[in-house]
């Protein structure tokens, strides 16, 4: 089963962002949108999830589809504890025990244990995006979006959430779309990966990643020539 | 860090110590209890206080005087000000209002609230008018402050308004609330004195202090003076302390 967007037409600020625009995710894959800045990346996300309404075009396969997010921000609610934040994201339909199982399992998954009961105030940035990391997997969605949640951290942090977050991933296999501008962590993250251009967006470059998403390095050369393919499509 | 919090102490214990110092010796210079007593007179004439018979009801009139037109002004301001923070039109609506409010000159008010409503009602209805506008102004800039960041990612997550409400706005507010309700608290028992000493109800610390002043009783003017303050220093306290308790997640 693939997601599909067939058509897609949004205006923003006079601009035309998309025009006829086609892409598909498949199911159960990581799949990453590599773009310039300002293309719309965050736009087509916000289309996805349904917060903004495009112009014209059809979403196939997405109308029951639950999402969940991690921004590029761990946006936490200050006067949350860990739990808390987490618990925030589930809907007030699930069973209490239900509830408190899936948030225990996912504050362990992202190695938070022994924080489950701080504020964000009191917690570090990784650790704070870890938490909405845990946020996003709680919640019982179909889709995770990623706002470029890894921009501004450094390599050694990125490299750790990027460890926490595909080893949640291979013992889930969600449906995730992954937006960023980072060639390296769509290397280590993506089963595809996507380069979009300038306005009116088009696809540049669609390559698929043949090995599995534990066993990669940055310095194997099947790696290198894909970076090079990508670099070259964003013209850098 | 202790050694600094307890010279502050020495210093404010250094304040007060002053304050009697000069006391003193005006009641020496003077050298009459009808213009100035001396500060251990006037203490044990605060003491004495204590001992009346009606003192319960005195005191208890106007603490619960306050606390009404406190719990009033509290629901009129924060469900006004939640209104008024979402919606810019009302925002401007209420803006005038409040202003106008708050530039009355209290003694005009009381003077219109004499005319209008019976003694025991005057201070309520003062301490409503000095506290409601503080409340108010605070949850509307407490509102505006809540992060749109955080409403954003309430809403990708499908948060009902309820919830959203309840567990975002609120507490978002609630440092906003209490600070408002520090200076309202503040500014409204001196309020509701003023319009005890001018409506006279049958119990009330300004019922008192107008009864001391006409017989020329001035340490039972400063006595109950010092009460008014205690009680004021009370509230204080108490909502501090609530602060503390409510708004963990900060400390």
């Amino acid at each position: 089963m693939s997601l599909e967007i067939k058509g897609l037409y949004k205006d923003f600020d006079e601009i035309s962002l998309y025009r006829n625009f086609c892409i598909d995710f498949p199911e159960g894959t990581i799949t990453c949108i590599l773009g310039p800045s300002g293309c719309g990346k965050t736009t087509l996300l916000n289309i996805i999830g349904n917060i903004i309404k495009p112009d014209s075009g059809t979403l196939i396969g997405f109308d029951k589809k639950v999402t969940s997010y991690i921004f590029q921000d761990p946006r936490l609610l200050p006067w949350k504890t860990v739990k808390g934040n987490i618990e925030f994201a589930l809907s007030k339909d699930l069973p209490v025990e239900e509830r408190e199982k899936l948030t225990d399992r996912f504050i362990r998954l992202v190695e938070l244990d022994a924080f489950a009961g701080y504020y964000p105030s009191k917690l570090s940035g990784g650790m704070r995006q870890r938490v909405s990391i845990a946020r996003a997997f709680a919640c019982p969605s179909d889709i995770i979006l990623m706002d470029e949640p890894l921009k501004g951290l450094d390599i050694k942090l990125k490299l750790n959430l990027i460890g926490t977050f595909s080893r949640i991933w291979q013992a889930d296999k969600r449906t995730v779309i992954f937006v960023t501008h980072d060639v390296d962590e769509s290397l280590l993250l993506g089963n595809e990966i996507v380069v979009l251009s300038q306005a009116p967006v088009q696809i540049i470059v669609r390559q698929k990643v043949e090995i599995p998403i534990a066993n990669r390095s940055l310095d194997s050369n099947y790696l290198k020539e894909l970076k090079q393919i990508l670099l070259n499509a964003l013209g850098k | 860090m202790k050694i600094s919090f307890t010279s502050k102490q020495y210093v404010s214990l250094a304040s007060v110590i002053f304050m009697l110092a000069i006391w003193k010796i005006l009641s020496m210079h003077f050298d009459s209890d009808f213009v100035l007593p001396s500060p251990e007179k006037t203490f044990i004439t605060t003491l004495s206080l204590f001992g009346d018979s009606h003192f319960l009801a005195i005191v208890g009139s106007t603490i619960s005087r306050g606390l009404i037109g406190f719990v009033l002004s509290g629901i009129l301001g924060v469900g006004l000000g939640i209104i008024a923070g979402i919606n810019p039109h009302f925002n401007a609506f209420l803006r005038p209002m409040l202003v106008t409010i708050r530039s009355t000159p209290v003694i005009a008010l009381i003077l219109l609230a004499l005319i209008w409503l019976n003694p025991g009602s005057v201070p309520v209805f003062i301490a409503m008018l000095t506290m409601f506008p503080f409340i108010c102004t605070n949850v509307i800039d407490g509102i505006k402050s809540v992060d749109p960041d955080l409403v954003e990612m309430a809403t990708f997550y499908r948060i009902g308004r309820n919830r959203i409400i309840r567990e975002l706005y609120i507490p978002a507010i609630l440092p906003f609330i209490i600070s408002g309700a520090s200076s309202a608290m503040g500014i409204g028992w001196r309020a509701i004195i003023t319009g005890e000493v001018l409506s006279q109800p049958r119990y009330g610390i300004g019922t008192l202090m107008q009864a001391a002043q006409t017989f020329l009783n001035v340490d039972a003017v400063i006595a109950w003076t010092i009460l008014a303050v205690l009680i004021s220093y009370g509230f204080e306290k108490v909502i501090r302390w609530s602060e503390l308790k409510l708004i963990i997640w900060r400390f």
